[in-house]
């Protein structure tokens, strides 16, 4: 089936059956076509494409299914077709595997009666016997089906505390072959390594009415070993609270309470399982390689045959030096600036959402155009993450979008962090990651209460809003409840109209438009783009005191986000010179802190009211500091149309042959996190894997 | 105050004449009532006495607070997962039981000072009382209590005690140590805190942990907010932390 033209027999990796056939790969002896300089010109009659609308393109490789991504639906998706025989290579512009999921909660939220459901209501250990603690949820929460998961998460009575409506606009087809896949998909996981703990609550766009969630989890041993179920305390970032690992970007949660002693959780343990199982497969990965393209037969006919995908290294923030995976078995090593990847069956595209890309978001919420305000995990996936990628490139081929207005439905899509003083605001790497020097300090964290302690000021100067209110956040629609109906978990009812009556939309509605007032224009905005500009934390070294916050290296550093002077006319001149996105000066800095210290004096602050809410302090006492207040652009809910089997459909509503797509890159599926991608991507992968092979 | 007015006369206890005067102070005696409601009881029964059944049974309504008697013992002694009240004088007791048993929907009429010298004589002397600054908790109970907090509550809480949770996609939650924290609870007492504590937390397994491991975590917050360590442990008993006040200052 598979074809293997350079005929690298003696090359174990490449004399399995079903590995990438690398037509154009010269053997150059111990080079082995692993090491750079192992490549020739590509042999033009040899490496043509086939007699369809794309013959002018010179495929570089050939393979069963390409995937553009390797992060939940992905990885997912790469394993699922390679279990059903196919050769899988996954394209991912960062450097090593995961995508998000590696900085995940690893909450996985299914559902419909899945396996893990079943295994606490029947108050079972796991088949490993890792977990010692009884189950969290009674059994009747965890008493569910598929037909009630489809209910919940099409729901057109729920509305939530953003005055929004999550489930009402979930695609029907979609969201039936969801639900219908998610027991499938959970014991999918469990197949591949993945662990869950007890379940506990529902993640949000996950339903109301029953416990669906569970966090992926490993247990502390001497070594790290997927296949035990061990991780050592180094590799889970748990030996030193200052440090990360290359293994695990963010440290691991204690799990006891969910699994028992010594067990750690989140997106470690699912993303690398997953990991581990994808490359023990054979499941193949060419890394620091941006996916650009698709190739289709005609430009808006025909089958989608291939990617196009470039190059896009990423060095060591220090040292230079390229950065290489954790684990490399399976990687391809090609360098040249642009690829062309042929796939015989299909191609997935689960390279993720378009938070990172200003302009293509900047339809959803124009203000968001603001570039200083990257998204969640750029210094961990690089300036091509959650590029929009899938999108642009499915548009080009005549692809739909389907649930454009979703992005407002769910809290976290934009955001306000309580992340402080760093570029990226979201993700919690600390030193000992590589990407860690990508935004030179870890932050404060402060959480909602540490707004109380700092006046916030945009970019000229001046205070835009409540300072305590500013972090507010509505709750996602989750069980068991969160404010977003009525009645709360079991009690919950669902399709009653009660749910989204006058008097309850009015009780639950509490959204406080802080973040929009981050985003207003100011003096500092210009014409064409009227950028609001970044935002800033003043306090003095009183509240450093008050708090506790410890303004030291990893939190805080020489990092553009983090300023301090003996007098405030020196801070506003310090941020002015040293933030990358500082347009304008904050010439109204020391006017509005005197302002605020008059108020403070005077016990009321006439303009926003804080006095109400928490105490004022003063801000006198040098030396001052300012840390960045970070908009967050996390998460994406607009993207391509898909059907029920994940593939991509046309504006006409006719499916696009050969083109599969999951995950963020998906619409019409108000569903947070990782239960979406995962099942997204096992359905992608089967129905990708049985496609008929397209002979070249 | 039209309730509390028709509940007084029924008692008996104002002669016509002075009904005027009795009205003033009836009032701020409610009033009194209504503070002392809101510092000490509200978080859990309810700002409107509506409770949060099954932890905390609702007030608003509620027959068994027909018992005058009932309420004063249950201020003072605690019963169940209700705290003692040790603290609060004979005078305050009156008028905080007054309150509930007439505020919302509530006419059960007021009580006397000597109803709640009555109900008192019969319990034993609650014993010294204490801040949280005496020195109530030991190290070793405080480093207990880490380890219990890094499993059980770091998750939401944050593991600076914060209320930031690392998690990303959470949401913020309450501190659970230093300014913020104190000043929430400032004036209300260790058992107070305990009792709030089993019964709501970990929000997804209430009273999931022992007695003994609740009051280590609560000794590992005093200690984050810089109380100093003694010989002694918190004991996992009501009626002692009754007797232990928080406070913001020494």
């Amino acid at each position: 089936m598979a074809k293997n033209r350079d005929g690298d027999r003696d090359d174990p990796r490449l004399a399995n059956e079903h590995g990438v056939s690398r037509r154009d790969f010269v053997r150059t002896g111990a080079a082995a076509g692993l090491g750079a300089g192992a490549l020739l010109t590509p042999d033009p009659a040899s490496a043509q494409g086939s007699a369809s609308g794309a013959e002018d393109v010179t495929w570089d490789y050939e393979v069963d299914v390409v995937v553009a991504g390797g992060g939940c639906a992905g990885l997912t998706a790469a394993i699922r077709a390679r279990d059903l025989g196919a050769s899988v290579l996954v394209v991912d512009q960062n450097f090593d595997v995961g995508g998000r999921m590696l900085h995940s909660g690893a909450f996985v939220s299914l559902g419909g009666g899945d396996p893990v459901q079943q295994r606490d209501m029947k108050g079972e250990k796991d088949k490993e016997g890792l977990i010692t603690v009884d189950p969290l949820e009674a059994p009747e929460e965890l008493d569910d089906s598929v037909d009630l998961l489809f209910t919940d998460i099409t729901d057109w009575s729920v509305v939530d505390p953003k005055g929004q409506s999550p489930y009402r606009y979930n695609e029907r087809e979609l969201a039936r072959a969801w639900a219908e896949n998610c027991p499938a998909t959970r014991q999918f996981m469990i197949d591949n390594y993945v662990r869950f703990t007890r379940v506990s609550g529902t993640h949000g766009g996950g339903g109301l009415s029953r416990a669906r969630g569970a966090r992926c989890f490993l247990m502390l041993g001497d070594k790290t070993d997927i296949k035990a179920g061990t991780i050592t305390a180094e590799d889970a970032g748990v030996a030193d609270p200052e440090r990360t690992s290359a293994f695990a970007p963010q440290q691991m949660n204690d799990a006891r309470r969910q699994v028992g002693p010594n067990a750690v959780s989140n997106g470690v343990a699912l993303s690398r399982s997953l990991e581990f199982s994808a490359r023990e497969k054979g499941v193949e990965f060419m890394l620091h390689r941006r996916f650009a393209d698709l190739v289709r037969e005609q430009p808006f006919a025909g089958r989608v045959v291939g990617i196009r995908a470039h190059y896009s290294p990423r060095h060591h923030p220090e040292s230079g030096e390229l950065l290489q995976s954790f684990w490399r078995n399976g990687n391809v090593d090609e360098r040249r600036e642009t690829v062309t990847i042929r796939a015989r069956r299909g191609i997935i595209l689960a390279s993720g959402g378009h938070a990172g890309n200003p302009q293509v978001r900047s339809m959803f919420y124009p203000a968001m155009r603001e570039p200083a305000f990257p998204t969640s995990g750029v210094a961990l996936q690089g300036p091509h993450g959650q590029d929009a990628s899938a999108l642009v490139a499915g548009l080009r081929v005549g692809a739909n979008l389907a649930g454009m207005h979703q992005n407002l439905s769910y809290p976290t899509t934009f955001h306000i962090s309580t992340r402080l003083g760093t570029k990226d605001a979201y993700t919690t790497m600390m030193p000992g990651h590589p990407t860690f020097g990508f935004r030179k300090a870890a932050g404060i964290n402060v959480g909602s209460a540490g707004f109380e302690e700092f006046i916030a000021v945009n970019q000229v100067g001046k205070r835009f809003f409540n300072e305590v209110r500013l972090p507010a956040r509505p709750g996602g629609s989750r069980y068991p409840g969160d404010g977003a109906a009525p009645g709360q978990g079991l009690d919950h009812k669902p399709l009653d109209w009660r749910n989204c009556q006058k008097k309850w939309v009015r009780e639950s509605y509490d959204y406080d438009h802080g973040l929009d007032a981050a985003l207003a224009m100011n003096e500092g905005s210009k014409a064409p783009d009227y950028h609001s500009g970044p935002l800033w934390a003043i306090f003095d070294q009183e509240a450093v005191e008050r708090t506790g916050w410890e303004m030291r290296y990893p939190y805080v550093a020489d990092n553009g986000y983090f300023f301090q002077a003996d007098t405030i006319e020196e801070l506003a001149a310090k941020i002015a010179a040293g933030h990358e996105f500082q347009r304008v000066p904050l010439s109204y800095l020391a006017e509005t802190v005197a302002r605020w210290n008059d108020c403070v004096d005077a016990g009321a602050d006439p303009e926003f009211e804080r006095h109400a809410d928490a105490p004022m302090y003063r801000i006198d006492r040098p030396p001052f500091h300012a840390l960045s207040i970070m908009v967050i652009w996390h998460d994406s809910y607009g993207g391509l149309r898909v059907n029920g089997r994940q593939q991509v459909v046309d504006m006409q509503g006719e499916v696009i042959p050969g083109l599969y797509a999951g995950g963020e890159a998906v619409g019409g599926f108000n569903k947070h996190g990782l239960g979406k991608g995962h099942v997204h991507g096992y359905i992608a992968g089967t129905h990708a894997a049985e496609e008929p092979s397209e002979q070249g | 105050m039209r309730k509390i007015l028709v509940a007084v006369l029924s008692l008996g206890c104002v002669v016509a004449p002075c009904a005027a005067a009795a009205q003033v102070d009836d009032a701020a005696r409610f009033e009194q009532g209504r503070q002392l409601y809101e510092a000490h009881c509200a978080r859990c029964h309810g700002a409107s006495g509506e409770g949060r059944p099954p932890a905390f049974p609702a007030l608003s309504g509620n027959d068994r607070l027909a018992d005058a008697a009932h309420v004063v013992g249950t201020i003072r002694q605690g019963a169940g997962n209700m705290p003692p009240f040790p603290a609060l004088t004979a005078d305050e007791t009156a008028s905080l039981a007054g309150y509930v048993r007439n505020a919302w929907t509530n006419g059960f009429g007021g009580v006397t000072i000597e109803e709640v010298d009555a109900v008192s004589a019969a319990f034993a002397d609650p014993g010294p009382a204490a801040s949280v600054w005496d020195g109530v908790f030991s190290e070793a109970q405080a480093m207990r209590g880490r380890g219990l907090y890094t499993g059980a509550c770091s998750f939401c809480h944050g593991r600076r005690l914060n209320g930031a949770p690392d998690d990303p996609d959470m949401r913020s939650t309450p501190p659970l140590a230093r300014a913020r924290f104190l000043r929430e609870w400032e004036g209300r007492s260790l058992a107070t805190l305990f009792e709030y504590t089993r019964l709501t937390m970990p929000e997804d397994n209430p009273t999931s942990l022992t007695d003994a491991e609740y009051v280590d975590v609560i000794a590992y917050m005093l200690s984050v907010s810089g109380m100093p360590a003694g010989d002694g442990e918190l004991p996992p008993d009501s009626r002692s932390l009754a007797q232990i006040e928080m406070r913001q200052r020494q």
